[in-house]
């Protein structure tokens, strides 16, 4: 059934919206426009291009390491490598392509350190004033009157969640990150990770099938 | 929520095997190829065990999708301080490599220890076997200025341009320009200084030949239109960033055949896909005629770069609602039912489909 604003040609349905691509296009000249000014030593474009990106890019960090020190590490070496680098990138590729690139390549350097000093596995309460504080702990409450049982179980949930995202490797986690919580489709983490997209589909399958194993018992 | 024995593992069905990759890919909402996915879902609908297994999918994405961890203001706002910390410290400690940098081109400064030392060596040598011959060249220190507009307004946008001067009065524009030897010349950059009016911008190409020469005038200028085209037409021999700047300066006068032409043939060959992409935004609102038409067909075509292509299926578009392209074109709907088909963005497939619905419309 057609609905409204949509259109069908030769089979194919058509939603029309000139604004979009206008749109789209303008994005993409406008941020071309900021790479050639931060190429030219520009630094307040070369900060409007890291606001751009920039929360995306914490979360990531976050969600592979949860621990706020490291994706602190780990946003900060991305966004240095990217500043070092810029007059190498030739608008081959997306700017978003590129720097999640370098994020994936800071982000795997990052985990493969972690996992050949297994002192950094479990996580480091940090001292804070009155007592210390675990990374769950830091996260904000969702209601004002919280059910400390609910909090509870929830934080048991998140630690089998973290134990379990430790057992995948760093390719794994990696690709499982970018897929679900960046929500990239297969064939562009697979450029972002030099790798092909079969390879990534690989990644993927034995990542979920870790976490199957490790988590089926939650409901 | 509730944590259920893990013996319950046992009784739980197992999926075909053959068909568990593609259950986890469609869980998680990656697209199938059209008979993976027909083949998919007529498998679900006879087959429980299946079926039960992508339940399980989902449910245990929806799971990890409830304990994901979201930056917090605070976080994001220290990681921007330390960044800039980090940046400026940066900047501080880049003066030396401006400095080296003026003499050895961006690229060489990046090389493995072992290169960069025997580059310095080199340069060494060759400074001192070249240097004192150099030395006894007569030189002549100032600097020509080749302008039409006796008004150089300087307040330009680059904070490298040289301070207003006012141009030198010496051979007029066009026989000094003539005498120019463009083809050992360097274009060493491009400023442009907004006019803050409706007048085209001053645009001031720094240019090195035995001697360092400015030219200097609006892109109504020939002189500087010329060297602009060249700059295009030679791509191998300046760098991107002059040759993107070269291209949206000649957007003004893309109605010049010349221009068209030199516009038409960057977006065919340049070999930076910027360059392209901005060789076509400089085309766009061009009068329509064969060489555009041709041009846009190529880039769509042809372009491995999808930006490029989107641009151009965006200008065929424009063309046909504006009623530029016949509509009994059988090279063009060829061209547009094959992207419409074939390529790999959905974006294009799309915009192929509406302009050969516009153009049948007619």
């Amino acid at each position: 059934m057609k609905s409204p604003g949509e259109d069908t040609t030769m089979g194919i349905s058509v939603a029309l919206d000139g604004d979009t691509r206008q749109a789209a296009a303008a994005r993409v000249a406008e941020e071309h426009e900021l790479v050639r000014k931060s190429q030219a030593g520009n630094r307040l474009a070369f900060e409007e291009l890291v606001r751009r990106y920039d929360r995306d890019v914490l979360r990531l960090a976050m969600n592979l390491v949860h621990r706020a020190e490291d994706a602190r590490d780990i946003y900060q070496e991305s966004f240095l490598r990217v500043y070092r680098n810029l007059d190498r990138f030739r608008f081959e590729c997306s700017f978003y392509t590129w720097l999640y690139r370098i994020v994936t390549n800071v982000g795997l350097d990052h985990l493969r350190r972690r996992t050949s000093h297994r002192e950094d596995q479990a996580p480091v309460p940090e001292e804070a004033e009155g007592g210390t504080r675990d990374f769950f702990d830091r996260q904000p409450e969702l209601s004002a009157a919280s059910n400390p049982e609910k909090t509870l179980l929830g934080q048991e949930v998140g630690e089998k969640i973290r134990g379990a995202m430790k057992r995948l490797s760093p390719r794994e986690r990696i690709v499982f990150e970018m897929k679900h919580y960046q929500g990239m489709r297969l064939r562009a983490i697979g450029e972002m990770l030099g790798t092909s997209e079969e390879t990534v589909k690989n990644s993927l399958f034995r990542a979920t099938k870790k976490l199957r194993a490790s988590l089926d018992g939650i409901r | 929520m509730n944590l259920r024995q893990s013996g319950d593992e046992n009784t739980m069905s197992r999926p075909c095997r053959e068909f568990e990759p593609l259950l986890v890919l469609l869980a998680s909402g990656e697209e199938l190829d059209a008979a993976s996915h027909e083949n998919l879902t007529a498998h679900l609908a006879g087959c429980a065990d299946c079926s039960a297994e992508l339940g399980r999918e989902r449910e245990l994405l929806a799971l990890l999708s409830e304990h994901t961890s979201e930056p917090d203001a605070g976080l994001l706002a220290s990681c921007r301080a330390n960044l800039e910390d980090a940046l400026d410290r940066e900047e501080e400690g880049s003066w030396w490599r401006r400095v080296v940098g003026a003499v050895v081109p961006a690229s060489w400064l990046s090389p493995p220890p072992a290169w960069s030392a025997a580059l310095l060596v080199l340069i060494g040598f060759s400074v001192g076997l070249f240097g004192p011959r150099l030395l006894r060249h007569p030189t002549s220190p100032a600097s020509f200025v080749i302008s039409n507009s006796a008004d150089a307004n300087a307040s330009g946008v680059n904070a490298n341009a040289p301070a207003s001067s006012a141009p030198s009065s010496l051979a007029p524009a066009s026989s000094a320009l003539s005498a120019l030897d463009l083809h050992t010349a360097d274009v060493a950059g491009i400023n442009v200084f907004p006019s803050g009016s409706d007048e085209p911008p001053q645009v001031q190409l720094q240019m090195r030949t035995q001697q360092p020469v400015t030219v200097q005038g609006t892109v109504d200028d020939d002189n500087v239109k010329n060297v602009l085209c060249y700059i295009l037409q030679n791509n191998d021999r300046f760098g991107p960033d002059v040759r993107l700047n070269a291209a949206d300066l000649l957007r003004a006068r893309h109605n010049d055949p010349e221009v068209r032409s030199v516009l038409c043939h960057a977006v065919r060959s340049d070999r930076n896909a910027a360059v392209r992409l901005k060789a076509l935004e400089a085309l766009n609102g061009a009068d329509p005629g064969d060489i555009m038409r041709q041009t846009l067909l190529d880039a769509l075509v042809d372009d491995q770069n999808p930006g490029v292509r989107m641009e151009a299926i965006n200008e065929l578009r424009g063309m046909a609602a504006k009623g530029e392209l016949a509509s009994d074109d059988d090279h063009l709907l060829s061209v547009l039912r094959n992207r419409m088909q074939s390529d790999s963005s959905n974006y294009i497939r799309l915009q192929s489909a509406a302009a050969i619905r516009d153009l049948s419309g007619r």
